[in-house]
């Protein structure tokens, strides 16, 4: 009786080992968390233009077809390097791209632009990063998907590489 | 002789490591800049800033934290407190934007539920085994 019994925790062991094996070999990033903002819709703000002498405000943006935002700032390495794949966006699939330019000098941020070309068909400034907490950014690069209805789709933290925008504009093609 | 010089060490040690702990817990990064000038703002706002994760350290409040986010939500509550909001509403605010995750106790709901009640769960297994492991090696 107290053998047979004895298999009950043994089980149990083997059950909790197989649980943590599977955990661990499937492929899971812990620092990416999901927006809080999905299927959301888009938050209020304003502010004012890099480039015209205007201000900017949300509202006006999201009309009737899918834009990214993507948040970026000279100073940021990991923005330089998927500066290419945001202007593939816009120069292959012709797509809005708002640019969100995150605590930036204002004069290097547009010899930035001009040196690599600008992809953002308007690009806001974010001096104080208080943009960025609206939209629930923790560290830039951030791009966001949003719908023509104005609602958050999908949210990637980190710079995009040649996998991730295959998965955007998959993400894009499934929204359309 | 010895005996008394071993206590010695022994209350040293003692004192020592409490001597940390209150260190420990002296640690943060407001910066003097950011105080506000109203004491009892500014007990609340650390109070709220001890709760928040840093988004980017995960594992620090922001109140702990040196990292840039972790300062633009602490100057963010301070400016809310003057504002005029309450506890709650920053709190909203904050969860609003970032999550539940920005939270460093999460909150009991529905998709936590086992998280809070699963220990209390095993502690009464663990007391209803020993209850019936005693009764039977008294029976025998």
């Amino acid at each position: 009786m107290k053998k047979k019994l004895l298999i009950i925790p043994t089980i149990f062991f083997l059950l909790i080992l197989a649980a943590f094996f599977f955990l661990l070999i499937t492929d899971r990033n812990p620092s990416e968390l999901p927006s809080a903002l999905l299927n959301k819709n888009v938050p209020k703000f304003e502010g004012k233009s890099l480039f015209k002498d205007k201000k900017i405000i949300s509202s006006q943006i999201f009309v009737k077809e899918i834009v990214l935002v993507n948040f970026f700032a000279t100073w940021c390495k990991p923005c330089l390097e998927e500066h290419k794949y945001i202007k593939r966006f816009s120069e292959k699939n012709g797509i809005k791209i708002i640019g969100i330019n995150y605590k930036d000098n204002d004069k290097r941020a547009i010899e930035w632009l001009n040196k690599l070309g600008n992809p953002y068909s308007d690009v806001i400034v974010d001096k104080k990063g208080n943009v960025a907490i609206d939209w629930g950014v923790y560290g830039i690069p951030e791009t966001f998907i949003i719908n023509s209805q104005g609602i958050i789709k999908h949210r990637h933290a980190g710079p995009l590489s040649e996998k991730i925008y295959k998965k955007i504009n998959l993400i894009i093609n499934n929204i359309e | 002789m010895i005996k008394k010089k071993f206590l010695n060490k022994i209350i040293i040690f003692v004192f020592a490591f409490f001597l940390l702990q209150i260190i420990q817990t002296n640690i943060w990064s407001v910066e003097p800049e950011e105080i506000l000038k109203n004491q009892k703002y500014e007990l609340r706002a650390r109070n709220i800033s001890k709760n928040i994760r840093c988004m980017i350290c995960q594992n620090q409040s922001i109140d702990e934290s040196d990292a840039p986010l972790a300062k633009d939500l602490r100057i963010l509550i301070r400016n809310k407190i003057k504002d005029g909001y309450a506890d709650k509403e920053i709190y909203k605010f904050l969860i609003d934007r970032y999550g539940d995750f920005i939270l460093l106790k999460p909150p009991f709901k529905l998709n936590t539920f086992l998280l809070w009640l699963l220990p209390f769960v095993f502690f009464a297994i663990g007391i209803f085994i020993i209850f019936v492991h005693n009764k039977k090696s008294k029976k025998t």
